[in-house]
């Protein structure tokens, strides 16, 4: 072998350790992330599963505002339960202020309690202590400027619309209704 | 040795990804999304889903949209118009720049933005576990010099150090990894949240020229379920005689249902939206439940979508470009997933268009691959490749036994122990085979040799191992070796994957086309193979009992062997069954009159095709007469 050809080879070994190199930190990588991912999965599919039956739950309690049927009362106690004995529970809403970590504001309302939710439309739940749902509220505002909230519901819309592809996700409500 | 991130920083919404072991992939936030809300209340530092939850309770703080004023002056025409619909304060900044007034406090667009790419910073961060400080951020193709600058110092505040700046459009054509076929001009179909782009690119020496490039910046998803909401909110009042398009909690329940309806839409043919208690009159409550068709929603969006063609023609004309002419069509935006909007662009340009990628991500996705090709990992990285077909031995009755199956990762190696087909066979012949085809003559034969010195033995004794190693290159490398003698032979091809891609398109539809007469000749192979082994353990068993089987036992399965032997290869099938189902119920008779254990290869049922499969007579005597016929590559003895 010549002299010449020796930074050449140099130079191929010291590519070839770097690629090891690269190779060995994405492997590890991926190793110290499938077993993050692993403990996450049990909780996360029931989590899921859970807030797709969310919505039934919003609708029979908002059956039973009308019918005010005992025995319908007792089957919402009974979902309540399973959902309770998962790790499920309510987010505190009504006359609390309002907090965009677990409430989504869909509206305004004129008041005195500036910031306070005047409102629930929708309720929220957690997942061992993880939001699962939001809760969907009307915020009280001493002062509303309507044309400013018009342009800002306008805008929420415009943002709206990328809820599809989240298929991981445990934080945001995509599919209700 | 830290990543080069790519970021699509978006006017709605915002992406992060990076390549790892030369595979681009989408970082999740911290909530688990792989999409991020482009939205910030830069007074409190809230960034995402978060700050998008309080935008109606804080509009004046709550800023969107931010990349509308990216770059822009205060007196620009798009500013002013944009100001009319945009809650939060714009006003005049340094140099005549469009700024936004937050609580008496000016922040830049810069600013803004900032926030967002922070926030993908610690994301990235958190999912490399490591610093990252190098980013890729992609912009729109149309915007000019003060744009891509501002949006480079963007990235700085957020403490990146901003390797490039490319355009979406050029990003989705890398993340489809155009930039190594042999297009040259492509166009870029990217219909958002908001806006709508389209680009004409041209492809040159490995660069990416922006041709031309038009849209609509207000024209996107937003516009579509408003359409539905509307269309939804008609019907109740139809059905109902109540308007609720004033009433704020049943919108916010259509919205979500339109949402929802569109999603179901994309994949089947028809969906039932059904909301209980939407609102309540005199009579009671109501509820409303309707069935929406694809058909239906087509019609009421169709017009929305065929409003994209008026900028595409334009662009075209701009590029001097005529539809047919294109040689690839990218889709980009969360609304590409509609069939309509797949068919109609497919119809525009006479092609199908890519759409293999998350149309969300495919921007990102690209900035990703740019970063890692400045990073030097994608160059130097070795692309690992894949064999394209499945590599095999011949066995028994002219079987095609594979390997390594297809789509398998290279370098690897597999091995797995034959044996000999009669008794006393000294050799095998390894005909080493390439395709998805069950039997070996309608695969294609690479190349062939004779392993000898087997030394004598009963059929199913010996043992020969046969090694497959295909190396990065597509080097493949077959050995056999006897495990009595080490005796060992091999062969050298070089042709394993040089296949062109037509051909491996051939053959692999070939192997689909043929999929079931084959199943049917390698069932039938199998069946006769197990007659001739059924044959043979019985004759063996009749010859290890001797005179221990009681003469009318041995007659009949004498009588029964002489049947199946006669008619084994050449009766059809069903009848070789039944011959061989009779032979092996009269067989355990022999067991049953003996009481004593018979010796192991007798025990073995002939329901054992898959132990040692050997070599045929047949192919022994081919290999004696064809030797010299190598088909390709290289005999190499050892």
């Amino acid at each position: 072998m010549s002299k010449k050809q020796l930074p050449k080879i140099d130079s191929k070994s010291k590519q070839l350790e770097e690629q090891l190199k690269r190779a060995l930190a994405d492997y590890q990588n991926l190793e110290r992330r499938v077993e993050e991912e692993r403990k996450l999965l049990g909780q996360l599919s029931s989590a899921i599963l859970i807030e797709r039956f969310l919505p039934v739950l919003d609708n029979l309690e908002n059956a039973q505002k009308h019918l005010k049927d005992e025995g319908l009362e007792m089957v919402i106690k009974q979902f309540r339960d399973v959902l309770s004995s998962e790790g499920v529970e309510e987010i505190e809403a009504q006359g609390s202020k309002f907090d965009p970590n677990l409430h989504e504001a869909t509206s305004v309302v004129e008041g005195q309690n500036d910031g306070m939710i005047a409102k629930v439309i929708r309720k929220g739940y957690k997942i061992n202590s993880k939001v699962l749902r939001p809760a969907q509220v009307a915020v009280e505002r001493q002062q509303i400027d309507q044309k400013t909230e018009e342009k800002a519901e306008e805008g929420k819309n415009t943002q709206m619309y990328t809820n599809e592809n989240n298929t991981n996700e445990s934080e945001y409500t995509k599919l209700e209704h | 040795m830290s990543k080069i991130i790519g970021i699509d920083l978006g006017t709605t919404n915002s992406v992060v990804a990076v390549v790892e072991a030369g595979k681009p992939k989408v970082i999740h936030s911290a909530e688990g999304r792989n999409i991020i809300p482009s939205v910030v209340d830069p007074v409190k530092h809230i960034v995402g889903d978060v700050a998008k939850r309080q935008m109606v309770v804080n509009p004046k703080t709550t800023i969107f949209s931010i990349k509308r004023l990216m770059g822009r002056k205060f007196k620009d025409a798009e500013v002013q118009r944009d100001m009319k619909w945009l809650p939060y304060d714009i006003k005049e900044g340094r140099d005549g720049m469009a700024v936004v007034s937050v609580e008496g406090k000016d922040y830049t667009p810069q600013e803004i933005s900032a926030m967002v790419l922070g926030k993908m910073k610690a994301d990235a961060e958190s999912y490399l576990g490591g610093k990252v400080e190098q980013a890729v951020i992609t912009v729109p193709a149309y915007f000019d010099d003060s744009q891509r600058q501002a949006t480079k110092q963007a990235g700085e505040i957020a403490g990146f150090k901003v390797e490039r700046i490319i355009n979406e459009p050029t990003a989705a054509a890398l993340a489809y990894g155009l930039d190594k076929a042999h297009a040259h001009t492509i166009a870029v179909y990217d219909l958002g949240g908001g806006t709508f782009d389209i680009s004409t690119l041209e492809l040159g020496e490995g660069v990416f020229e922006v041709k031309a490039t038009n849209g609509d910046t207000h024209l996107g998803g937003d516009d579509f379920d408003a359409k539905i909401i509307e269309f939804l909110s008609e019907e109740f009042k139809k059905e109902s005689g109540i308007d609720i398009s004033k009433d704020r909690q049943a919108l916010q329940r259509l919205r979500d249902a339109a949402e929802k309806a569109k999603i179901e839409l994309s994949t089947t043919a028809e969906t039932e939206i059904s909301i209980p208690y939407l609102t309540a009159d005199q009579t009671g409550p109501k509820h409303l439940q309707l069935k929406l068709s694809r058909a239906k929603l087509e019609s009421i969006i169709g017009e929305l979508v065929d409003k994209t063609f008026g900028p595409v023609r334009d662009c075209l004309k701009d590029a001097k470009l005529d539809a047919k002419k294109i040689d690839e069509v990218i889709l980009v935006g969360g609304m590409t997933r509609m069939p309509l909007v797949i068919s109609k662009v497919k119809d525009f340009f006479g092609k199908e268009p890519h759409k293999g990628l998350n149309p969300d991500e495919v921007v990102a996705v690209g900035a990703a691959i740019q970063g890692a090709v400045l990073g030097g990992e994608m160059k130097e990285m070795v692309l690992l490749d894949v064999t394209p077909l499945t590599l095999g031995i011949e066995t028994l009755g002219a079987v095609s036994t594979p390997l390594i199956t297809r789509n398998t990762t290279i370098p690897t190696s597999k091995t797995e122990v034959f044996s000999t087909a009669s008794d006393n066979q000294t050799s095998v012949e390894i005909n080493v085979l390439q395709g998805e085809r069950p039997m070996a003559s309608d695969n294609k034969s690479l190349g062939r040799f004779i392993l000898d010195g087997i030394p004598p033995a009963p059929r199913g004794i010996p043992q020969v191992e046969v090694t497959f190693d295909l190396d990065a290159n597509g080097i493949l490398n077959v050995k056999a070796k006897d495990k009595a003698t080490n005796k060992e032979q091999s062969i050298k091809i070089t042709g394993s994957t040089g296949l062109t891609q037509d051909e491996i398109e051939r053959m692999t539809k070939e192997a689909e086309e043929h999929a079931k007469e084959d199943e049917t000749k390698k069932e039938e192979t199998e069946t006769r193979n197990r007659a001739d082994a059924l044959v043979y353990q019985a004759e063996k068993a009749l010859k290890d009992a001797g005179d221990k089987v009681p003469a009318d036992v041995k007659t009949e399965v004498e009588e029964k062997i002489k049947a199946l032997k006669e008619i084994e290869s050449s009766a059809p099938i069903d009848e070789v069954k039944t011959k061989s189902e009779e032979l092996s119920s009269v067989l355990s008779k022999i067991g049953e009159s003996m009481y004593q254990k018979q010796e192991p290869e007798g025990t073995k049922g002939p329901e054992e095709p898959k132990e040692p499969d050997g070599q045929t007579e047949e192919a022994k005597a081919k290999a004696d007469s064809d030797t010299g016929e190598v088909q390709e590559g290289e005999v190499v003895k050892e």
